[in-house]
């Protein structure tokens, strides 16, 4: 199916945010004019510098923020209305929790909160905790896990109520590499499941590996959309990787491609990325999130 | 917020998760053991302080010392719960991961209130049943040593003493409601509990409002006075410490009134608090 044939988890029309600054009536602009559709099953990345309206975008689908102008669905369903929330799930920015609850305590208050039924608590909570990897450090105090343990907890809150719709804002913030990294597996795991994933992040890198569709939004307003391999593929170009060839062996090649009319625009040598060579390197946290 | 009625409904089940939460937040926090302790020990020590009891007798002294006590750590300890309790959601921004749930404000407003309420109820069980057993156990060694003083038996209502220990409870919840609405549209915590002791201030010295519009001539002036008097409420009314102790002891009727004035007022300023915080953008 094309992203336009698919169902809309999120539907932004014609959207503006204004934040008043003063009794004079002076306003900041925080999202202008934005029209967005987030298809469901879909990993859609919303980017932007520091200021570009994100937050501001993401706390208007969760019904945080009431819209000054335009619309916002979720699901169909208008995002200031409670029931928009049903199938939602929140992971913020820099999450902090109640430092005195255990990461269980924790997730099983949230799990309530959202209705899950009480003969199924018990195992939806460990069977989540256990999905984020945090099993070993569950009945540890909030308050003594890790940057990376909280936002795999503050995950693991998010979908304690299996909802159709998860909001990431900046899940790997602070986070460090391998961190990162499980955070990416976890979220294709959920689009795997069919989940819809919304993910704002400043690893362009890590956007890029896990999300099917992007936006770009600056000082408010939506300046790019559409799928990433569109967006930085180059489909007029091709990329080899061979061996290594001596200085006659590329000269014959030039030739031979100069012959057929065309030409090798670069040689190179083919680089690791440096986030993956650390996470090769470094030792995993275990599933108490100790190293 | 514009929430509307579709599809979820409004739940006490939630409520009393958000409560419960709060309550447990409170308990796990130094703050309220601390104050806890504070009033225990002053409560505790009423009974060696009875050489100052400046011409009352002596059980009055450790009463009236008790109640003191009790309502000071109270209302310092209601405000500073409900302000801390509030804001804690809001600053370290756990209010978004609750609000961003299926839940309505105003389960989160009331949740709020009715965990620090229940925090102050067991502030209250815990010194007035301390406080009963003070004055049960000097009166029971005055009873012994001058029985000519006790000629219709015990001078104490201790019945009564509970019933007191009820109505400062609701006395602490309209005070905590009070908090909870200057909270909900205020920035900061510093401002919700500054401004929460300037309405305690207020709400105490009612009965001068009262005194004063009796005596005005202009009807506008006294009619803008009288309607002071109502939107503070009057926490003298609580005042019945005097009736518990070597007096008549409390009318049932007078109690049911304060018990319905204190309700009325936790309902509307908990209503108001609500209002404001549906408006509220997180």
């Amino acid at each position: 199916m094309t992203p336009a044939a698919l169902p809309l988890a999120i539907e932004i029309k014609n959207l503006t945010k204004d934040f008043p600054l003063n009794l004079r009536g002076v306003k900041l602009r925080a999202v202008e004019n934005l029209t967005l559709s987030v298809p469901e099953g879909r990993v859609f990345g919303l980017l932007g510098p520091n200021g570009s309206g994100k937050s501001t975008t993401i706390k208007i689908i969760l019904g945080l923020l009431e819209p000054t102008v335009g619309e916002c669905k979720v699901f169909g369903v208008p995002s200031g209305r409670v029931d928009s929330r049903l199938n939602v799930g929140y992971l913020p920015e820099a999450p902090y929790f109640y430092r005195y609850l255990s990461g269980t305590e924790l997730v099983c208050f949230y799990a309530r909160i959202c209705g899950v039924p009480r003969k199924r608590l018990d195992e939806r909570v460990r069977e989540v905790i256990d999905w984020v990897g945090l099993s070993g450090a569950a009945q540890r105090r909030v308050g003594t896990y890790s940057k990376g343990m909280l936002q795999r907890i503050g995950l693991a809150q998010a979908l304690v109520h299996d909802p159709r719709l998860i909001i990431l804002d900046e899940p790997t913030a602070g986070v460090d590499p391998v961190g990162s990294a499980e955070i990416s597996e976890l979220i294709l795991k959920l689009k795997a499941q069919g989940k819809t994933v919304l993910i704002t992040s400043h690893l362009l890198a890590q956007i890029e590996d896990v999300c099917d569709r992007v936006a770009i939004l600056d000082r408010g307003k939506l300046i790019l959309e559409g799928d990433v391999n569109e967006l930085v593929g180059q489909r007029d170009r091709q990329a080899l990787i061979v061996d290594p060839l001596s200085p006659e062996q590329l000269d014959e090649l030039r030739g031979w491609l100069a012959a057929r009319g065309h030409a090798l625009n670069a040689v190179e040598q083919p680089r690791a990325r440096l986030d993956q060579l650390f996470i090769s390197r470094v030792s995993r946290p275990d599933k108490g999130g100790q190293k | 917020m514009n929430a509307t009625t579709g599809g979820v409904p409004f739940s006490f089940s939630r409520l009393l998760i958000v409560a419960g939460n709060t309550f447990t937040e409170a308990v796990r926090q130094k703050l309220f053991n601390f104050l806890l302790l504070l009033a225990v020990g002053l409560v505790a020590s009423a009974q060696f302080f009875r050489e100052f009891n400046f011409g009352s007798s002596e059980l009055k002294f450790i009463s009236d010392f008790g109640l003191g006590a009790m309502v000071f750590f109270g209302s310092t300890l209601t405000i500073a719960a409900t302000a801390q309790l509030f804001f804690s959601e809001i600053e370290n921004r756990t209010a978004l991961t609750i609000l961003a749930k299926p839940i309505w404000r105003t389960e989160f407003i009331f949740g709020k209130f009715l965990g620090v309420f229940a925090v102050i109820g067991v502030f209250c069980a815990l010194t007035t049943l301390l406080l009963a057993g003070l004055l049960c156990s000097r009166e029971n060694s005055l009873m012994a040593l001058h029985p000519d003083a006790f000629p219709n038996g015990r001078l104490i209502h201790y019945g009564d003493l509970m019933v007191m220990g009820v109505l400062q409870w609701l006395k602490f919840g309209v005070l905590a409601a009070i908090t909870l609405l200057i909270a909900s549209f205020s920035n900061t915590n510093l401002y919700t509990v500054v401004m929460s002791f300037f309405m305690l201030v207020i709400c105490h010295l009612q009965y001068l409002a009262h005194d004063a519009y009796a005596q005005v001539a202009s009807l506008p002036l006294r009619l803008l006075v009288r309607m002071l008097g109502y939107v503070f409420p009057n926490f003298q009314v609580f005042n019945l410490a005097d009736q518990v102790a070597i007096g008549s002891g409390l009318d049932a009727g007078v109690v049911l009134r304060v018990a319905g004035y204190a309700l009325v007022y936790i309902a509307v300023i908990g209503g108001l608090a609500v209002y404001s915080f549906r408006n509220r953008e997180i």
